[in-house]
């Protein structure tokens, strides 16, 4: 018989009794809603002062309301950095080779929903800020790298997706079998690549100081990021290999049984 | 070291590994929701940008060349994923229309609520019309060379067409300051954009132009050429992305 949608309805409705692969569904979730909360507030704190205080640097307003800003965001992207890394290796299996496959399972759920967030973490940097930068550049003009958008878009939104890509690939190589004996390609792919959009802020800037005032999005100089964002394609690869995993993992347990 | 997905599995699942097979669907499906619009509108701004952004950029002979020609990269590097390993005919659909969500957003609540572009200013073009035919011919033919040759032309050939009804009344003829101007280029003088002085604006090119009229199907026909050479290359980095090897080392 085939299976249908009413045959494979979720036992999801009652968190209370959370299938053992979804144990660390109300975890993803909070994530979410933290992100949102976090980068809905940014947007709000640019409608009320970038107009303001945020269109010229040289002002001492400027550096109330946005350098501090940016101060305050390299302190937190350091902290979660090093909190986030530092457990996901500290806390590593260091039994992997006596893992069940249930616990196998449930983990590559978990890595799914740390990969779900780092891509929720790019569409706000990749998609949102990042086209809000053009916006924002077309209204100000930009006598300073640290722009009323750059400093959310350049030093918080990309330097946060990478710690998050980051979680995802330790996540994997810490507590997978398959990711621990080998390094997944697709998954490095997927975290680097996107990691050298940060580094690219260099090549942008520095091209920008010949032509400060101009904001030409297709410009060469922003290729760099473009390249950048190919690698999120690499999702593709790890999305064939944990299937291929699970597969053989489901197979296992209904041998066992 | 790569993974293969054994065939001998091929069965319907049911029961728990049935559930668990779509919690795992469903997780997919929303990471892939957020990774294609956060990485293909990424691409996408930066490479098309200003002929999308604005509505004085919306030209005959390069919004027509540029746009479908960067829009099909995505979707072909998609599809070959999503038809070739998991048989789903919806990996263009999928890409253009998390492209226009991620679009729109940003134009409502970048352009307008923040600095107060008028909305029709800064409508995002649609691709979903050639993506439908790009899905469909895929899924029919089974085919990377008739997709590539009729999917590639379809998706540039349906995109000034398709969009004709959103953007032509901004292609109206007014008369301003002793000048003919059309309503979109009176946009771009009205509100000012401080990055974007007028020598920026890459549109109607050419010292001594002859061809009137005929710009737009021109300009489609080459885009029609182009996108059946940019679709089986982007299909091929789609697969050499989504491989499946561990290393050893890096």
């Amino acid at each position: 018989m085939a299976t249908t949608t009413e045959h494979v309805s979720l036992s999801t409705e009652n968190p209370k009794s959370l299938p053992w692969y979804l144990i660390d569904l109300p975890k993803y979730l909070k994530g979410f809603a933290l992100l949102t909360v976090i980068y809905v507030s940014l947007r709000l704190y640019q409608g009320a002062f970038a107009i303001a205080h945020g269109l010229d640097s040289t002002e001492p307003a400027f550096e109330q309301y946005w350098m501090r800003l940016f101060y305050i965001e390299l302190v937190i992207i350091a902290a979660v950095a090093s909190g986030f890394w530092g457990y996901l290796w500290l806390s590593r299996d260091r039994q992997l080779d006596q893992l069940e496959p249930k616990e196998e399972i449930r983990r590559y759920f978990t890595l799914t929903m740390w990969i779900s967030i780092y891509t929720f973490a790019v569409y706000w940097a990749g998609s949102y800020f990042a086209e809000q930068d053009n916006s924002w550049h077309q209204v100000a003009i930009r006598d300073t790298p640290f722009t009323a958008n750059h400093i959310i878009e350049f030093y918080f939104n990309f330097p946060l997706y990478v710690i998050l890509g980051g979680c995802a690939w330790l996540y994997a190589r810490t507590r997978l079998p398959l990711y621990a004996k080998g390094i997944s390609l697709p998954l490095t792919l997927a975290v680097f690549g996107p990691f050298m959009i940060l580094v690219s802020v260099g090549f942008n800037e520095w091209g920008h100081t010949f032509w400060f005032r101009e904001e030409f999005f297709a410009a060469p100089i922003h290729w760099g990021f473009v390249i950048g964002v190919w690698f999120a394609l690499g999702v593709g690869g790890i999305l064939l290999q944990g299937v291929t995993r699970l597969i053989e993992l489901l197979d296992k347990i209904e041998d066992a049984e | 070291m790569s993974a293969q997905i054994p065939i001998s599995t091929f069965k319907p699942y049911q029961g728990e590994k049935a559930r668990l097979a779509r919690a795992y669907d469903y997780l997919i499906l929303v990471l892939a929701l957020f990774l294609f619009i956060g990485s293909f509108h990424l691409h996408f701004a930066l490479t098309v940008g200003d002929w999308d952004f604005w509505v004085d950029w919306k030209d005959r002979q390069w919004w027509p060349l540029v746009t479908p020609l960067i829009g099909i990269t995505f979707p072909a590097a998609v599809q070959a994923v999503l038809w070739d390993k998991f048989r789903l005919p919806f990996g263009a659909t999928l890409c253009v229309t998390a492209l226009l969500l991620g679009t729109w957003v940003t134009r409502v609540f970048a352009y307008h609520y923040w600095n107060f572009f008028p909305i029709n200013m800064v409508l995002p073009a649609t691709m979903v019309p050639g993506a439908l035919v790009l899905d469909a011919l895929l899924m029919l033919t089974n085919s990377l060379t008739i997709t590539s040759i009729f999917g590639g032309a379809a998706f540039a050939l349906l995109f000034y067409p398709s969009n004709w009804p959103i953007f032509g009344m901004f292609h109206q003829p007014i008369e301003v300051a002793n000048s003919q101007l059309t309503i979109a280029d009176l946009f771009g003088f009205q509100y000012i954009r401080t990055g974007m002085p007028e020598y920026l604006r890459i549109i109607e090119r050419g010292t001594l132009r002859t061809y009137g009229q005929y710009a737009t199907p021109l300009s489609a026909f080459c885009s029609a050429l182009l996108c059946s050479l940019m679709y089986p290359l982007w299909w091929h980095i789609g697969k050499w992305f989504a491989s499946t090897r561990y290393l050893t080392k890096i």
